[in-house]
């Protein structure tokens, strides 16, 4: 028996990503799409709210980073299917943007990155983690291979920091680089490092992270968002 | 915040030696189970040699009971960190005795300008300075992170030399840039610095961290250094690299299984390589803030933790050392009560070489008047450590009766001239003043730690031999020759 598609459906959706609950989310998402839902209005009025309310509540101190790190990996899991409907439906879902984020090569610090990658989601980014220890070659096809429109590197050593730029050249060599915004961040990053490679902000954490991608997006938010 | 509810006890390991044996079948479940990867051949042979499993195109490490059982019973109970040439300043580890070794940052607070500002080359030598000159002060973790004023390259070396030429004292080591030439540059300045390589090998000096990176990944670069430490003599500190709730479980007991499941692996590894190596379990273990996700260093549960792993240390004789630190970004009440929390903990735990002193906020802070007010604090745990020494002099009953009931006074009794000084603590910069006399005037406890670290960097000279002074620059030079042109 297929299920209705109202306003209760929606609000079991986005409860989905505020319990963290991704197998009971992919099941409501399959049944609905069964069900013909609109699959723009099960972001938009499902999963979207649900990660709306989530990063409202981590704002206000209600919620902790796992679960805010979980709600995203459900969102991901419910968008991953019905971005596929949506783009065959020729339509365009409303994101703040795709962001590539990765630690640089020579560096294997891993949670910092995925902190950012955490928040970024949950404050409406769409967000690919490529990992760590990452060479320019991996950034730049992970870039093109995810059509990204905004670049995050990390690093929390020193050495290595000078890969940063490495990347930023290679976009700007393959006529790439007007189409990315890049954003940096980790603990010897500094504003002045960021100007002289010339990446386009440095996210001192990842709330800050998330606000100054807001400001190269052009994304206002009226409200308190997820901030860690 | 919770309260104490006034119900709790202490206990010295938080965990029994029955509970020990469930983490340990734990631990060995997870190893024998999904073991831990491993990124390069010389790591797997070693493995491999050791009894262990190999799968997934040599990068899986299955690794049986036995071959930890093996490994760990060819672990000698205890080693020395030797002062270098003076043996005063020697530090035995896994005797039971408890040692205080200084940490690291990337920022100081400037001393004479108050400003808060990058390291130096300068702060690398006054920070070393200031540890020779401290009598609680036992050992030495590298004096600043970097040197922000010198090139990267060759910047471990540069740090080094300074390090070697300004102290005797023994010291602690984790990796530092990978740069090309790094382990076999400082591997031979720890050898100029005790007068050669088998000086240095008799003598061991340094305490060689080798770290996990969780969850369950043995890396390329601490292998270097493994290797690096096992060929000079070098005693090892084995640890994970575990963040509860992010690269570790979020729950005690499930921390402290990886923890484990990790430190095994490292016995496994090092004694395979070189059997019979001195090595000690090291405590590093945070749980992380489910705020922001800090590495939260002054947290209970990374404390207790560091019980766990000095329980797990002594059900197998090992010896365990560990890295203490508060989470406060400026030296304060919390830098104040983390601290002296976790540290009488681990002193209490037996912790042999407690890595803590003149920093805060996880490796990014040092300031030279803290050191000095650490070094007090450490004074006040030595004191609690010692206890109540009971023989018959000190019981004192010939003085009880000869003095009271009242009238009567100990004060000019010469049993107390002659035991108050050893049996009583008199902090030198703690204030022990009446409460009216500090009202009409004091001197702050800040200013007089300001003052003390001040005529320290003013006074104190370094201990070392110019010939080794000379020398350890003769070796930077050709560093920089061959690495700068
Ligand atoms: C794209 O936009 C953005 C925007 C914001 C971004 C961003 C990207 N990326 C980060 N941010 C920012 O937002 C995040 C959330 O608020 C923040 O991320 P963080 O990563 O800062 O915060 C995380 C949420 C929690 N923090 C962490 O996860 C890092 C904690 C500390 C203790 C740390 C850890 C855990 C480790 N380490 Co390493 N380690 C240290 C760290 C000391 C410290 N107190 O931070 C640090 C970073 N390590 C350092 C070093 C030197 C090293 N480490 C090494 C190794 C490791 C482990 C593997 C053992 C382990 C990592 C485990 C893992 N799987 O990730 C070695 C290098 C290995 C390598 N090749 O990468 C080694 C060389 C060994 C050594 N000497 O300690 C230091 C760097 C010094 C510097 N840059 O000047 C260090 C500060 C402390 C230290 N003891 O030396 C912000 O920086």
């Amino acid at each position: 028996m297929s299920i209705e598609i109202n306003e209760e459906y929606f609000e079991k959706l986005a409860l989905t990503v505020i319990d963290g609950e991704d197998e009971e989310c992919v099941k409501l998402v399959n049944e609905g799409l069964d069900a013909g839902v609109d699959p723009l209005d099960a972001v938009e009025k499902g999963l979207a709210r649900g990660i709306d309310k989530v990063g409202e509540d981590f704002g206000a101190g209600i919620i902790f980073l796992p679960e805010l790190a979980m709600a995203a990996d459900v969102m991901k899991q419910g968008t991953t299917i019905l971005d596929e409907r949506i783009k065959a439906s020729g339509e365009k879902r409303a994101s703040h943007g795709k962001v590539v984020i990765g630690t640089i090569k020579g560096d294997i610090h891993d949670i910092g990155k995925s902190v950012v990658a955490a928040v970024m989601q949950a404050n409406g980014y769409d967000v690919v983690d490529i990992g760590i220890d990452i060479d320019v070659d991996a950034f730049i096809d992970a870039l093109k291979e995810h059509d990204a429109d905004v670049l995050g590197m990390s690093t929390l050593l020193t050495l290595p920091l000078m890969e940063m730029e490495k990347v930023i050249i290679r976009l700007k060599e393959i006529g790439m680089r007007d189409d990315i915004k890049v954003i940096v961040g980790g603990c010897p990053v500094t504003q002045e490092f960021a100007d002289e490679i010339g990446a386009d902000a440095v996210g001192f954490d990842a709330q800050d992270a998330v606000f100054k991608l807001d400001g190269l997006m052009g994304v206002n938010r009226s409200r308190a968002t997820a901030q860690a | 915040m919770k309260g104490f509810d006034g119900k709790l006890v202490g206990s010295v390991h938080p965990i029994t030696r029955d509970e020990c044996k469930m983490v340990h079948d734990a631990a060995i479940r997870v190893l024998e189970q999904g073991g831990v990867r491993c990124d390069d051949e010389r790591a797997a042979k070693m493995f491999e040699d050791a009894g262990c499993t190999l799968e997934n195109n040599r990068e899986l490490v299955k690794i049986p009971e036995k071959a930890v059982m093996d490994a760990l019973a060819k672990c000698p109970g205890s080693f020395t960190l030797h002062g270098r040439n003076d043996p005063t300043k020697d530090c035995s580890i896994g005797t039971g005795e408890v040692h205080f070794c200084t940490v690291t940052g990337r920022y100081i607070d400037d001393i004479r300008t108050g400003e808060r500002r990058k390291v130096t080359r300068q702060d690398a030598i006054d920070g070393t300075l200031m540890a020779d000159a401290l009598e609680n002060v036992h050992g030495l973790y590298k004096p600043v992170m970097w040197l922000f004023d010198e090139e990267m390259i060759c910047n471990s070396q540069i740090l080094t030399t300074e390090w070697m030429k300004h102290t005797n004292k023994p010291g602690t080591w984790v990796y530092n840039t990978g740069a090309e030439h790094e382990v076999s540059d400082l591997i031979k300045m720890w050898q100029i610095a005790v007068g050669g390589e088998e000086e240095m090998r008799q003598k061991p000096h340094m305490l060689g961290h080798v770290v996990v990176n969780p969850p369950r990944v043995i890396d390329v670069h601490y292998t270097d250094w493994l290797i690096g430490f096992c060929d000079s003599g070098t005693p090892l500190s084995i640890e994970s690299a575990l963040m509860g709730g992010a690269t570790g479980p979020a729950t005690r007991a499930g921390m402290l299984v990886q923890c484990m499941v990790e430190i095994y692996s490292l016995v496994v590894q090092s004694q395979s390589y070189k059997p019979g190596h001195p090595l000690a379990f090291c405590s590093f273990n945070p749980a992380m803030d489910m705020r922001t996700g800090l590495w939260a260093t002054g947290t209970p549960e990374y404390g207790i933790n560091g019980g766990g792993i000095a329980a797990m240390a002594k059900y197998h004789n090992i010896p365990v050392v560990g890295f203490g630190m508060s989470d406060s970004c400026e030296f304060d009440q919390q830098t104040a009560h983390e601290k002296a929390l976790k540290n009488y903990n681990y002193a209490l735990a037996g912790l042999s070489w407690i890595i803590d002193l003149g920093g805060t906020a996880g490796f990014n802070l040092v300031s030279w008047p803290e050191m000095v007010l650490e070094n007090e604090m450490v004074a006040y745990i030595g004191e609690y450590l010692k206890g109540i020494q009971i023989d018959e002099e000190r019981l004192s009953v010939d003085t009880i009766l000869k003095v009271g009931p009242l009238p009567g006074s100990y004060m000019k009794e010469k049993h107390t001239r002659k035991w108050f000084r050893e049996e009583f603590f008199m902090p030198e910069l703690n204030n022990k003043e009446f409460f009216e006399s500090w009202q009409r005037g004091h001197v702050e406890l800040q200013e007089k730690a300001k003052q003390k670290a001040l005529s320290i960097l003013d006074n104190h000279q370094s201990p070392v031999a110019a010939e080794i002074q000379q020398e350890l620059d003769s070796y930077l030079d050709f560093c920089m020759q061959r690495d700068l042109g």
